[in-house]
């Protein structure tokens, strides 16, 4: 997991918070602030509509805790956390 | 935005008799159905060669009588891919594959519910340069949830038809095939890409028409040369566009086959990696920015084109505003009610224990009746075929050879049918998605996707369908792992097996504890899989951890004509593949029991004996039938393996019974019981194979009994993880294309039986 995905921070110099996309609770939101991630999943990612400055919401977890069910322009979507966790997230 | 509106109508070169048109679409977007629509039962669905993706062709009677080939293209997110199913897509869109002309129109199936992520796959097709039209489908849905969007708005936007469509009540099918005559290329959108990055695409675009038009024939591939009309109408406009749109896929780095060759020419390859210097040095990744361009364009359209239903209906046509983000106070859809229920984390895993129990159920109850009914059919055909035929080997043949053999095949249909129906039902709703979602976390511990978890719970049933079944699994490692271990869950055919051994040699123990065995075989098998799972994830199959990125589909009735149609497609396949082996087994099985005959000499014996003391008809031809089966080829060869399997315990019937379990492992019984000289009365089994006991010839000590407890569990968990089902490996070979992998799980699965019943045996026998 660590292989893939640099820990998420805070974003330059930047004054609002970051949160890994796997650490906003459930119900809450955030806008996408970047994608640390492989290239092919960085991709793939984008692809499923990850870009920056979309907003995502956190539906639930799975009853195990993962994966995560996400809602990103107008569908859903879900992640294991490992993934999400390469999704930089600044919540509303 | 757009370019060339007043191109030319009709795009298309009528004059080559049949059209190919490939229909494409997002997962989910219910491209199925619009293909079933169009194409009606004119179907032929096959496989792309080499690889289990399915090939769906449909013929397609378009207006003026023009005649259309439909190919229905794998569910696609996006054209640069690794996966099978979206590698197919690209390749037949772009004209790479052999198998497969290059398609003279697409037809694109956009989910109107979820328009931003249809748009993307649009926004890649129209990259290609081939004339296209877009269904737009599930209108009803996106209504229901309050948006609306007026083709007419899409279609000045897009530059191409927008047909509104409602595939499942064959709305707007009339209108698709009309618009398909008037498929155009669409006009490269001017995507909202930063300016350096602009630059840097003139420059690559540059060094694309130097190579063009020094040696233009070789970039036919790329899309870069096709005289349509319209092109000829807007030559130097059309040909910019896709100079530009190659520039764009060489830039972001995808190397697909057609582009790699002009990748590596001079002077694209030289421009191509200093731009590539550029932009990395400014902080840019190339692939992000083009992505998310195409994004925002998407964006820009779907404000443009998306309208609240009410506030439509209360401006009249006035043009509505921009809705640049989400409805303030939404309500939740139908589809995410639903969910509440079913992936909730007490209600969700109650109601997924329900309907996986059910599952199972009904295809051990429910299949039950019928599947003997249909095997005393046979059965009862066979009587009437072979009842006033002499006795010899033409009776046996069709008797125990061809009848016995159909018996085998059909008596698998009903399970195999019923598990088929359950899966597509499950698959068509989009419960399937959430059923992986629920069950990830459990298997992704031993390195298995959640989408392993219906194949596996469908090899309890029987591994065939099972191991079909993983072709939902998109990651090949993760696709191998789970076919790998499927043949571990104990399938129905184990389940006579051991009935019969617990039944003989614990039948002192309490009926709880007889249960408790049984579930232990069961669960052996699953925790070996499990290990076996785990073992070939960190060694065979190692890789980086696989991404895993589940859509969760919008809740759908299934169709009942798309799933009796998956029902008998899938069945057929069944009986195709393993009943033709099953029944050919069947018969060499037939024929190993039954050759060489028995010297008149020794029939006369046994008979004397048997008169001598007075035994009843039956039970002498049952003597006969023992000592035929101990003379003829499969005893021989029960007596040739007994020395590989006497160190597990066994001895030569036990090794007979063996052999027929290739055939089918439930033959083992039938098997059994011939060597115990009790025929067809297999009630009388038990009591025979606990009374019998090593003659001397074994050595010493002569009179033990063959069957001890020991010997019983040794060979039930020979049952458990032997591979011994040859048509689960020719399954296997075809859904790996190769032997490669069959082999390999016929000599893991049988070292691993062998050795774990060596060691039981060896020591138990000791302590």
């Amino acid at each position: 997991m660590e292989r893939q995905c640099a820990p998420v921070g805070r974003v330059g110099t930047s004054t609002y918070k970051a949160v890994a996309l796997n650490d906003l609770p459930v119900g809450r939101a955030g806008r996408v602030l970047g994608i640390l991630a492989e290239r092919e999943l960085k991709r793939r990612l984008l692809e499923m509509g990850f870009c920056n400055n979309v907003r995502v919401e956190v539906v639930r977890k799975a009853p195990l805790g993962d994966p995560i069910e996400y809602r990103l322009r107008g569908y859903h979507l879900s992640l294991r956390a490992e993934q999400a966790h390469c999704i930089s997230i600044r919540p509303d | 935005m757009a370019i060339c509106c007043e191109a030319s109508d009709s795009t298309l070169p009528l004059t080559t008799g049949t059209l190919t048109i490939a229909l494409a679409g997002n997962p989910n977007s219910g491209k199925t159905t619009i293909f079933n629509a169009l194409t009606g039962m004119r179907q032929k669905v096959g496989n792309y060669p080499g690889i289990t993706v399915e090939r769906k062709v449909g013929r397609c009677r378009l207006p003026e009588g023009v005649d259309a080939h439909i190919i229905d293209l794998p569910g696609a997110y996006s054209l640069i891919s690794r996966s099978p199913d979206e590698v197919v897509a690209m390749e037949v869109l772009r004209g790479l594959r052999p198998d497969t002309p290059k398609p003279d129109a697409v037809i694109v199936v956009v989910d109107a519910s979820n328009l931003q992520r249809n748009l993307y796959l649009v926004s890649q097709i129209i990259e290609l340069g081939t004339p296209m039209v877009i269904a737009l489908n599930m209108m009803d849905v996106a209504m229901r949830r309050g948006v609306a969007i007026l083709p007419a708005e899409l279609e000045a936007e897009l530059g191409i038809p927008v047909i509104p469509v409602v595939g499942h009540k064959r709305e707007g099918i009339a209108e698709l095939k009309a618009a398909i005559l008037k498929a155009r290329i669409a006009p490269m959108p001017d995507w909202p890409l930063p300016q350096s990055m602009r630059e840097e695409l003139t420059v690559v675009g540059g060094a694309l028409a130097i190579i063009d038009s020094a040696e233009g024939l070789e970039c036919e591939a790329a899309g870069l040369k096709r005289a349509t009309p319209q092109e000829a109408a807007h030559p130097n406009q059309l040909r910019l566009d896709r100079y530009r749109a190659v520039a764009e896929r060489l830039l972001v780095g995808d190397r697909a086959g057609d582009l790699t060759a002009i990748a590596n020419r001079d002077p694209v390859g030289s421009v191509l990696s200093s731009a590539h210097e550029r932009m990395t040095q400014d902080g840019m990744d190339p692939m992000q920015v083009e992505i998310e361009a195409h994004y925002r364009w998407i964006e820009l359209i779907s404000a443009r084109c998306l309208h609240d239903v009410d506030e439509l209906a209360a401006m009249g046509n006035e043009p509505p505003s921009l809705l640049s983000r989400e409805p303030p106070a939404r309500k939740p859809t139908v589809s995410e009610r639903v969910d509440m229920v079913l992936v909730h984390r007490v209600w969700g895993l109650l109601v997924f224990a329900l309907i996986m129990g059910s599952l199972f159920v009904s295809i051990f109850w429910l299949a039950t009746p019928i599947m003997h009914a249909m095997e005393s059919a046979v059965a009862w055909l066979g009587h009437l075929v072979t009842g006033e035929m002499d006795d010899g080997p033409l009776k046996a043949l069709l008797s125990n050879g061809v009848f016995d053999g159909v018996g085998a095949v059909v008596v698998f249909v009903p399970q195999i049918a019923m598990l088929f129906l359950f899966l597509s039902i499950l698959e068509d709703s989009g419960y399937l998605a959430r059923a992986a979602f629920l069950m990830d976390r459990l298997l992704a511990r031993v390195g298995l996707h959640g989408k392993s978890f219906i194949p596996l719970l469908s090899s309890f049933a029987c591994a065939i369908p099972g191991i079909m079944a993983t072709r939902t699994i998109e990651n090949r490692r993760e696709r191998l792992a789970t076919i790998l271990i499927a043949p571990f869950m104990s399938c129905s055919a184990r389940l006579p097996v051991y009935l019969l051994l617990i039944g003989v040699f614990f039948a002192q123990f309490s009926a709880w504890t007889r249960a408790g065995i049984m579930l232990g075989l069961y669960g052996m098998g699953i925790v070996v899989a499990a290990g076996c799972a785990w073992i070939f994830k960190k060694s065979l199959l190692k890789g980086a951890a696989t991404a895993f990125i589940l859509e969760l589909p919008t809740y759908k009735f299934p169709q009942f004509s798309q799933v009796s149609r998956q029902v008998v497609v899938n069945t057929w396949e069944f009986l195709r593949r393993a009943g033709t082996i099953i029944f050919a087994l069947s018969m060499l099985m037939w024929a190993m029991a039954y050759y060489p005959r028995l010297p008149e000499a020794q029939v006369q014996k046994i008979q004397a004996t048997a008169r001598t003391n007075a035994l009843s008809a039956p039970a002498t031809s049952n003597l006969l039938g023992a000592a035929q089966l101990e003379h003829s080829f499969a005893g021989r060869l029960g007596h040739a393996i007994e020395p590989a399997i006497r160190p597990l315990g066994y001895d030569w019937k036990i090794g007979v019974g063996l052999i027929g379990a290739f055939a089918a492992r439930e033959v083992f019984v039938s098997t059994i019981a011939i060597t115990y000289a009790v025929g067809d009365n297999e009630d009388a089994l038990p009591d025979a194979m606990r009374h019998d006991t090593y003659s001397a010839r074994y050595g010493p000590p002569a009179g033990r009994p063959i069957w001890t407890p020991l010997v019983a569990i040794s060979v039930l968990i020979w049952f458990v993880l032997a591979m011994q089902c040859m048509s689960t490996l020719a399954v296997v070979r075809r859904e790996t294309s190769g032997w490669r992998w069959p082999l390999f799980m016929l000599v893991y699965m049988n070292t691993l039986a062998y050795t774990l019943c060596l060691l039981l045996y060896q020591i138990g026998s000791r302590v």
